[in-house]
Formats: C-alpha cells, sequence, structure tokens
C-alpha cells in the first residue's frame, strides 16, 4: 500500500505545477537527473583514472609510457622487466620493505586488539572509577592526528634505546584511541545489561562474561577496529621515517621515497645504472598499497554496507 | 552513529529498578583497562609533557620561558609555512565540505542499490592509497607528459613538471591530493547520517511540493551539520600536520619545493638539521595546542559525543 | 787492523741510542694522538673487527663504483645501501647522521654526498656527540696516497688544516661546445662574456632555436654566478660569511642571462629533462658547465646523445681582460665514519673507489679528482676519439676555479632552487630578483648561526 501511495504521490508531483514559489531551483525531471549524472560521473572519473593509468602504467617501458596513449596496455614482457628492476634494487630491497610492513602493521594490529577491545568494553559495560574521565580523555586525544607527537616520541623511544628498533612504530601504532573508542561505542549499544547480568548472576567470573558473552558478539567492531587500525599502519609515513633511519628497516612507504630519489626522471642527477624508471615507480607504487587494495576489495560490501549500517533504523 | 547513542541512552524500560553493577566488576573493569591506560600515559601524556618540557627549556640551561617560541615564530621560514599550511587546509575543507555534501545528496538520490554501492566504492577506493603512495601516483598525474591528465594539463598552459609543481600552485595541489584520498569515507559516512533521515519526513515534504533541491537544503542539510562539523574539525587537525606531501615532492622537484615548506617539516629541521630539539618541540606545542583546541571544542560543543549517564 | 776494544766500546754505545731514538718516536705517537682527541688516527675509533661488514651510502650514479669494487673483492662483506645523495642540496645525509647521533649507533661506514659543502657540518660534533667524519690526514689514508689528490681538490673537505673526506671528481666549469655547428655558422668560441653575449645575440637573430647555455637547473648559479665572481658566497671563518649579490659579478652576469634568456638563445629548461632534450637535440651551440656534463649530457644515449667528432671543450670565458677564474658544480665527496668497526674495509672501499682505473677510469662520468686517474681520464676520452678538440681546457681551468665562493654549511643550490628557479622558470628578471636573493642566502645563513655582512 505505501508503494503504491508513494509511486501515486511522485507522478502528482511530476503532473501538477504545485504552488508558486515552492520550484524554486528545481532539480527534478530529466534535467535534474542529467546534471547529478554528470556530476557523478565527472567524480568517479577523477577517483578513478588515476588509479587505472597506475595500473596500466606498470605493464609500459619508460619509452612507451610517453610515447603511447595513457590507457592503453603495455606488454607482459615489460611488466617482467619493471619487475625485474624493482626486485634488482638495492639487493631486493622492496621485499625487505614489504615484510617489515607487514610486520609491523601486523604486530601492531594484534596488540591494537588486545590492548582496545578490552577497554572499550571496561568502558561501556563495566563500572570502574575514573572510568568517565578515561572516556572524556580518549574522546580529545582521539580527535589529535597521530603524527602530532612523533618528535617528542622520538626522544622518549631514544631514552629506551628502542630507536632503529621495529618496537619504535609497534608500540605506538597499538596506541589507538579511535579504536577505543569504536569499541566502547559498540558495546554500550550492541550488548544488553541483561545477558551480562544473567551470566554473572550464573556464578561466572568477569574474564568468563568477557571472554564467553561479550566477545564473540564483538566480532564486528573487532574487524571494523582491526581494519582502521591495519590500514592507518601501513600508510603511516612520519613516525618510521623518524623512528627507523635505517633502510634495512624501512616500510614499504619510506622505500618509495628511495625509490623516487633514484628515479630519473624526477631527480635527474640519478641517472646511472641503478636508476629506476617511471613504469618501475608506478609498479612500486602498486605493489606498495596491494595488501590494503585487497582487502579493501574484499571488504567492499562489508564497508560500504557497514559504514552506513549504523544509520539504518530498525 | 547518532541511532546508536540513542539505542545507548535508552534507559530501559519504565518501572523497572535501575541497573545495578555488582562490585565485582570494579576490579575487573580496571584490569581490562589497564593496558590502554598504560598505553594513554607512555604514549599520549608523557610524550605531550616531554614536548612541554622541552619547549620551555633550554639544553643545558634550564627554564627558557617562551625564548623557544620566539626564536621558532621569528624563524623567517616560520610565516611562509604557516601561510603554506593554511592555503592547503582553507581549499581542502572548502572542496571537503561542499563536495562530499553534494556528492553525498547526489548518491542518495540514486535509486539503483547495485549503482548507488558501486558509485560510492569507486569514491572509497583512493583512500586504500593514503600516503606516499598517492603523493606518487599524483607525481605521475601532474607531469605533462607522461600522466593521465597530460592534455588537460598542456591545455591549461603547463608543459613541464615544474611548471605544473610552481610553488604557488602546490597548496593547491596538495588539497587535490588529499581529497582524493579522504573524500570517498566521508561520503559513505554522510551516506549513512543520510539513511538516518526517517523517508517519511521526505514523503511528507515531497507531498507538499518541495522540489528535490529544497529537500536538500532544509532537510538533508540540516542533519549533516553535525558530521559537517565532525569532518571539518578533524581534517583541520589532521591538516596541519602537513608532511608526507611536500617531502616527496622536495625529492621529486629537485628541491625546488623546499625541505622546510610545511610547520612539521620546520619541525623536522630543527631536530635533525640544526640539532635544536627544543625548538623543534615548541613548533610540536604550537600545532598540538591547535590540534587539542580543535578537538576540545568539538567534544564541549558538538554534542555529537555526549557522555551519557551510565 | 781489527781492534776489539774499540768495537766493543763502538756496540755497547749503539744500544743507548737505538734506544733513546725509539723512545722519541713512541713518545713522538702519543703526543700526536692526545693532541687530536684519542686513537691513533685523530679521533676516538670505536671496537675494531676485522670480519664486521660495512654499509656504504651512495646514490644511484655511483652503482658502477660499488658494482666495480663488488668486482674486484668479491668477498669483502660490503652492503650497499642508496639514497638520495643530497642531490640539490636536500640535508638528508646531515639529518641522518644526526638521527643516528641521537640514537647512539648505526652510521653507515661510507657515505657518498655529491654536494661539497658536508665536511663544514661532518668534521663537528655536536651536543657532545663525535664528530661524524673521520680524520683521514693522521694515517688512516697514508700521506701518499692523499698527496695524489689534484692540487686544491681536497680543500671542500679541510677544515683547521685536517682532511675528512675524499673527493670524488673535478667538476670545474668549462665552455662546452660544438665544434661542428659552429664551424657551420661561421662563428668563433668565445673568451669573454661580452663575446659570449654578443654570440647569443646573433644565434637569436640568425639561427632561433639554437642555444649557447641553459639556466633551468638548481646548479645554475654554481656555472654563471661563480665563474663571474659574484660574492653571494664567500665564506670569511668558520661561521662568517659575506653576501653581496649586487656586487658586480653578480649584476653584470644577472644582466647577460635576462638578455639572452629573453631572446631565448639561453633555455630555462633544466638540462636533465625530456623537454630539454626533446627541444635542443642537435641544437646545443655551446653550453658552459662542469667537466661532467662530458658523460651525463653529451655522450649519453638518454641524453643529447651528440654524435662523435662534434663536442669540443674550450677554456671557461671571463669578463673583459679579468684573469680567467671560474666556477665548479659539486665533484661529490666520499666520508668514512669514525663509528666505523672495521675502519680498514671502509678505507679500502673509498681509496678503491676514488682512485681505482676500474671505476674512475673505465666508468666515471666526470673528471677524477685523483691526479693519476685524472690524467689517464683525459687521455682515454682524447683517445676515444669522441671529442674533436683536445680536453687540455679541463685540466687547466681546474687550477681557476675562484676562490671566493665558499663551502658553507647550508646549501646555496637549495637556495637558488628554492628562490630564483621559480622566478627563472615563470620569466621573471634575475636582475630584479638579486636581492630576493641575497635575502634568502642571508636568512638561511643566520638560521645556521653564520654572521652575515655585506661588504
Amino acid at each position: 500500500m505505501t508503494t503504491v501511495r508513494r509511486r501515486g504521490a511522485a507522478r502528482r508531483q511530476d503532473a501538477s505545477p504545485g504552488p508558486q514559489g515552492l520550484r524554486v531551483g528545481s532539480l527534478t525531471g530529466w534535467s535534474g537527473r542529467t546534471v547529478t549524472g554528470a556530476i557523478l560521473l565527472v567524480f568517479v572519473v577523477f577517483f578513478i583514472v588515476p588509479l587505472i593509468w597506475l595500473l596500466l602504467a606498470m605493464t609500459k617501458s619508460g619509452g612507451a609510457l610517453v610515447r603511447q596513449g595513457p590507457f592503453s596496455f603495455g606488454s607482459w614482457h615489460d611488466l617482467v622487466a619493471n619487475w625485474d628492476q624493482l626486485t634488482s634494487f638495492q639487493d631486493h630491497a622492496i621485499g625487505q620493505w614489504l615484510f617489515n610492513s607487514a610486520f609491523y602493521s601486523v604486530a601492531a594490529l594484534v596488540l591494537t586488539l588486545v590492548i582496545s577491545i578490552p577497554a572499550g568494553y571496561a568502558m561501556a559495560l563495566t563500572k570502574f572509577k575514573g572510568r568517565r574521565t578515561l572516556l572524556v580523555i580518549t574522546l580529545v586525544v582521539m580527535l589529535i592526528p597521530n603524527t602530532a607527537l612523533v618528535l617528542p616520541l622520538f626522544l622518549e623511544m631514544n631514552a629506551v634505546g628502542l630507536v632503529n628498533t621495529a618496537l619504535a612504530v609497534v608500540l605506538p601504532y597499538s596506541f589507538y584511541p579511535f579504536g577505543v573508542y569504536l569499541a566502547y561505542i559498540y558495546f554500550s549499544s550492541s550488548i544488553p545489561g541483561s545477558l551480562l547480568e544473567a551470566a554473572r548472576i550464573d556464578g561466572a567470573g568477569e574474564l568468563q562474561v568477557f571472554v564467553r558473552i561479550a566477545l564473540p558478539l564483538a566480532m564486528p567492531i573487532i574487524a571494523l577496529v582491526g581494519f582502521f587500525n591495519f590500514v592507518q599502519n601501513w600508510n603511516n609515513y612520519f613516525l618510521p621515517f623518524v623512528m627507523l633511519p635505517s633502510s634495512g628497516k624501512y616500510p614499504v612507504q619510506v622505500g618509495l621515497s628511495t625509490l623516487l630519489s633514484s628515479t630519473t626522471a624526477f631527480n635527474p642527477s640519478a641517472a646511472g645504472s641503478g636508476s629506476i624508471e617511471l613504469p618501475t615507480l608506478a609498479l612500486a607504487t602498486v605493489v606498495s598499497v596491494l595488501p590494503v587494495l585487497i582487502i579493501f576489495l574484499f571488504s567492499q560490501r562489508f564497508l560500504v554496507a557497514g559504514l552506513t549500517a549504523g544509520g539504518t533504523k530498525g | 552513529m547518532t541511532t546508536l547513542h540513542e539505542v545507548a541512552a535508552d534507559p530501559g524500560l519504565p518501572g523497572r529498578p535501575p541497573r545495578r553493577r555488582p562490585s565485582g566488576s570494579h576490579v575487573a573493569g580496571a584490569l581490562f583497562v589497564a593496558p590502554y591506560a598504560v598505553f594513554l600515559l607512555v604514549f599520549g601524556a608523557a610524550p605531550t609533557c616531554y614536548a612541554l618540557y622541552l619547549a620551555f627549556t633550554k639544553s643545558g640551561q634550564g627554564f627558557a620561558g617562551i625564548s623557544n617560541f620566539s626564536h621558532v615564530i621569528g624563524d623567517f621560514r616560520f610565516g611562509p609555512a604557516v601561510a603554506h599550511v593554511s592555503l592547503y587546509l582553507l581549499s581542502w575543507v572548502i572542496a571537503l565540505v561542499v563536495l562530499v555534501v553534494v556528492l553525498a545528496i547526489m548518491v542518495h538520490s540514486v535509486g539503483m542499490r547495485w549503482l548507488s554501492g558501486s558509485l560510492r566504492f569507486v569514491y572509497y577506493l583512493p583512500g586504500a592509497l593514503a600516503g606516499a603512495s598517492a603523493v606518487l601516483l599524483w607525481l605521475f598525474v601532474l607531469d605533462p607528459s607522461a600522466g593521465p591528465a597530460g592534455p588537460l594539463l598542456r591545455a591549461l598552459g603547463y608543459h613541464t613538471f615544474s611548471q605544473t609543481i610552481h610553488p604557488t600552485h602546490l597548496p593547491y595541489i596538495f588539497a587535490i591530493i588529499s581529497f582524493w584520498t579522504g573524500a570517498g569515507g566521508w561520503i559513505l559516512v554522510m551516506f549513512g547520517a543520510l539513511n538516518n533521515i526517517s523517508p517519511d519526513i521526505i514523503e511528507a515534504a515531497r507531498i507538499d511540493g518541495a522540489s528535490r533541491f529544497q529537500i536538500a537544503w532544509r532537510i538533508q542539510l540540516p542533519s549533516l551539520r553535525k558530521w559537517i562539523a565532525y569532518m571539518v574539525v578533524l581534517s583541520l587537525a589532521a591538516g596541519t600536520q602537513l608532511f608526507v606531501e611536500p617531502t616527496l615532492l622536495s625529492q621529486a622537484s629537485q628541491s625546488i619545493v623546499p625541505n622546510d615548506y610545511s610547520i612539521n617539516q620546520l619541525a623536522y629541521q630543527y631536530a635533525f638539521n640544526l640539532n635544536d630539539f627544543n625548538g623543534s618541540a615548541a613548533i610540536a606545542v604550537l600545532l598540538l595546542v591547535v590540534a587539542l583546541a580543535l578537538s576540545a571544542l568539538f567534544v564541549w560543543r558538538g554534542g555529537l559525543f555526549t557522555t551519557e549517564e551510565r | 787492523m781489527h781492534n776489539p776494544a774499540a768495537s766493543r766500546h763502538r756496540s755497547r754505545f749503539r744500544a743507548p741510542v737505538a734506544l733513546a731514538v725509539v723512545a722519541t718516536f713512541a713518545l713522538a705517537a702519543c703526543s700526536n694522538s692526545s693532541a687530536s682527541g684519542g686513537g691513533k688516527y685523530g679521533f676516538k675509533e670505536a671496537k675494531q673487527s676485522s670480519s664486521a661488514q660495512i654499509t656504504v651510502w651512495i646514490d644511484s650514479t655511483r652503482q658502477p663504483a660499488a658494482d666495480a669494487y663488488k668486482k674486484a673483492n668479491p668477498n669483502d662483506p660490503v652492503k650497499v645501501v642508496t639514497y638520495d645523495g643530497e642531490a640539490n642540496g636536500s640535508g638528508s645525509f646531515k639529518t641522518k647522521m644526526n638521527l643516528y647521533d641521537k640514537a647512539g649507533s648505526g652510521w653507515p661506514d661510507v657515505v657518498f654526498s655529491s654536494q661539497n659543502n658536508d665536511a663544514s657540518w661532518a668534521s663537528q660534533g655536536t651536543n657532545g656527540a663525535q664528530a661524524y667524519a673521520a680524520v683521514l690526514n693522521k694515517g688512516l689514508v697514508p700521506d701518499n696516497t692523499l698527496s695524489g689528490w689534484s692540487k686544491g681538490s681536497l680543500d671542500a673537505c679541510t677544515v683547521n688544516g685536517q682532511v675528512y673526506c675524499l673527493r670524488n671528481d673535478l667538476a670545474q666549469d668549462v665552455l662546452w661546445y660544438n665544434k661542428t655547428l659552429m664551424d657551420q655558422f661561421g662563428y668563433t668560441v668565445p673568451k669573454t662574456w661580452e663575446d659570449y653575449q654578443a654570440l647569443g645575440d646573433k644565434v637569436a637573430q640568425d639561427h632561433p632555436g639554437y642555444i649557447i647555455g641553459a639556466v633551468g637547473d638548481t646548479f645554475a648559479e654554481e656555472i654563471y654566478m661563480w665563474s663571474s665572481q659574484c660574492q653571494a658566497n664567500d665564506v670569511t671563518g668558520a661561521r662568517a660569511i659575506t653576501i653581496n649579490t649586487s656586487s658586480t659579478g653578480c649584476t653584470q652576469m644577472a644582466g647577460l642571462l635576462d638578455k639572452e634568456i629573453a631572446n631565448k638563445s639561453i633555455t630555462t629548461d633544466s638540462v636533465f629533462t625530456p623537454e630539454f632534450v626533446k627541444a635542443y637535440t642537435g641544437k646545443v651551440l655551446m653550453m658552459p658547465g662542469p667537466a661532467w656534463y662530458a658523460g651525463a649530457i653529451f655522450d649519453n644515449k638518454t641524453s643529447l646523445n651528440v654524435p662523435a667528432g662534434q663536442i669540443g671543450v674550450a677554456a671557461p670565458p671571463s669578463w673583459g681582460t679579468n684573469a680567467p677564474v671560474t666556477g665548479d658544480v659539486g665533484g661529490g665527496t666520499w666520508f668514512i665514519s669514525s663509528h666505523s668497526k672495521n675502519l680498514a674495509l671502509a678505507t679500502k672501499f673509498a681509496e678503491f673507489v676514488t682512485t681505482d682505473d676500474a671505476y674512475q677510469v673505465d666508468q666515471a662520468p666526470g673528471y677524477p679528482a685523483y691526479a693519476s686517474a685524472g690524467q689517464k681520464w683525459i687521455a682515454k676520452q682524447q683517445s676515444s676519439g669522441y671529442y674533436a678538440t683536445d680536453l687540455s681546457a679541463i685540466t687547466t681551468a681546474g687550477g681557476e676555479v675562484w676562490s671566493g665562493w665558499g663551502a658553507p654549511t647550508f646549501s646555496q643550490e637549495a637556495i637558488w632552487a628554492k628562490t630564483m628557479t621559480p622566478v627563472i622558470t615563470s620569466g621573471g628578471s634575475i636582475a630584479s630578483n638579486l636581492g630576493k636573493w641575497q635575502t634568502a642566502i642571508a636568512d638561511q645563513a643566520k638560521v645556521d648561526g653564520y654572521t652575515v655582512s655585506t661588504k
């Protein structure tokens, strides 16, 4: 019935001119849809064309990149050649860098979840002294970008001799107040206190309540916090740039700047047998975001729906 | 998230006694939160205090008043760095506010779910490339001879890379890069907030004869206000920390973009070129104050994160 | 006749004398090391291990040097790391070493820098940290090796009489020209900047599209301003500098450049860009530039790729009847870390890449600073038949580098890139922006702790 009524209403609106003065700047009808469609299309081009170009660029040779059109496929042979050039740079440095990125991000991810999920649970569903203060501090700190404290953090890490070690990045990555806040919101809204109450009355200890009841229900938020944290860790530049001065410890993002400095097209004085061509740099860029890109692609339904699901009522 | 909050604030059915928690959970709660509290102390509070300490002292000379601050602010590079970052922030935030809202409303108005979902996904995808990878990609895009935007750039009169990245263009280039990576996520968030609006209200407005534009302006936009404010605050706080983009561009432009273009780069130079950690801390404190002020302003006035009574 | 008593007497005498001589030497050695901060080479060494791996930082242009070493010494534990080589004064060498100083460990054992002003900071320890650069002339590198460098080439590496780095190549500016084109057009090679300007005017009129120079690079000031004796970088003391960009040297050259840029006989493109290669292949009449233009620009397939027998070298121009002086663009320096755990291997590597024929004569793109390698390099280039003239102008110019342009701790290239290159590429006038250049240098100098005077 509702649907029929809606359709009827729409038809009525299109047909009748309506009261004067309410049609100012009307965007109904085909012209409105055309404008909307055009704008949406323009931005599809804006967002997607650079990515498509990047994927095609890595299949070309340096010369082909300049000669051929931007949206032509190169050749598998050129792709392999670019891959060889990339891996032979500085003795397979790219492999070391990718491993570093993975290690730092995953280690920090695990640590973040271990710290943040129980904390969010505790702030939402238990009572302890200082809970409100901690919550307020978390809210305030969470909006501060993580690059704000890199330099004093460096001195702090330096004082305990951790600079140039993996811990110097893994530990700061694991401090993730935004994750705590997300967990807090989730636990306070999705888990009825009565459930936990019942378990407690049955004689379960606090740890059992958390592990047996809250945690299984918290899978969505664990995934969400994990996802955000992993992506943020993987893409972080400033912190590892300062904390890990040695090339062998670079995550792949910082390694990209070494590759850039050896690319003749951008750093012309870097001409030599060790220099990198543009398509190889493009390949390196793709390789550097591949894990995150794959995760995006696989979790797209969850992400695109999940970030917006919180809004649907009922 | 607003809906979750409303649910969370629900005190339960009337007539029921208020929920009581067994006192045993005091200790457990504190234990669960302890590791986080430790991290908050070590990686949040301690560096902040250390930064304050460094900013107000001089190595080997004890308390130095505001001399570090005046020294840093008087540096000939400080003013330009602030100008660069401010211009970047202005262009970026304006683009975000205008375009994200317009795009979110437009995507929301798309009837077919598969199309709406695909659009949202396409807009969100660049977010995977945040950081150095996005900058590298845009270095290619900005190159008139090798990039995909070659004809467009040449039509604008830029025939060489150095013409495209002329210092006067930089704030807008950085804004474009930041918009490209960040807009998608915000479009998703706005889309979710738009889903919150009861369809009945929109229905009623349509029956009254309101045009799509008026619905957008009078109903959808006001409901997005909190989220727009959240987006502005987060972007401002993040944008002041500009570092990756000018650092990589400095490498790629043969130092035409200097290594002290942004405030954070200047802090880095103070720390590791001039060996002046006190000056560097002064800059970090200034940036921190800005970020904290924005954050506190939002938490207290924004109202989105009202701490409910539990 | 043999006198046993006398010989016994003499032998009894010899022992104490020998002892005294040994004692004197020992004392001298001891006092030497204590006077220069401990350690037998003039700096405090880390604990040495003869099998420790060394880490070498190079830019990608020096990759052939590292490869040549690895080929000659395949069993030496050498790890090669690529970085930007301090290109255009990026400062990454200095900031990374400071990072390591703060951390107290991790320094690379050998570092190549494309700039030649790094000894000014690498020779000083800051905030209690030991200076990064090892002292080389107190025994680490044998004296007879050090004396093999061309006269004056180690000046940029010498601070207070101590040598802190080894110069890679001499990059003195000379006047490269295309003899075939010059003969074809009937021009003579200019000997003065005035003649150079006149030639530019003629070329603009008769053969538009041909160029006599390029100012789009960040080192343009090291070609034109330095050779013109412009007082923009007059380092007068450890932390004192005189900057006067309104001196005649600067204003004369600025006027010349503005005029020739306007009539397009000097291009504002950087010589390393594909746009330059595309527009000017076959159209470069002449180009004042450093010795390394040889392998980097002319005899380079990916650059101008000028055919053999066309390129010649002439002495750099000078103003009027002034004595010939010229500038210098880089020349690169190799540093050995004072914190190295394997000084022997680090020194062996640094000596190889700077003196060994396998790299410096056979593969180096520029004129080696090590004198004998330099002579062989010149001979090799001349015998290759690529050049239309002999290369003696390069050797002569080596001794004419103007000493009025110093090597401060900050980078002139970075300042020019930040301040003047945007002006040039957007069509602005160099002459009317000399004040802006002056302020930029003075500001940076003050930030780096220099006292600036303008006279």
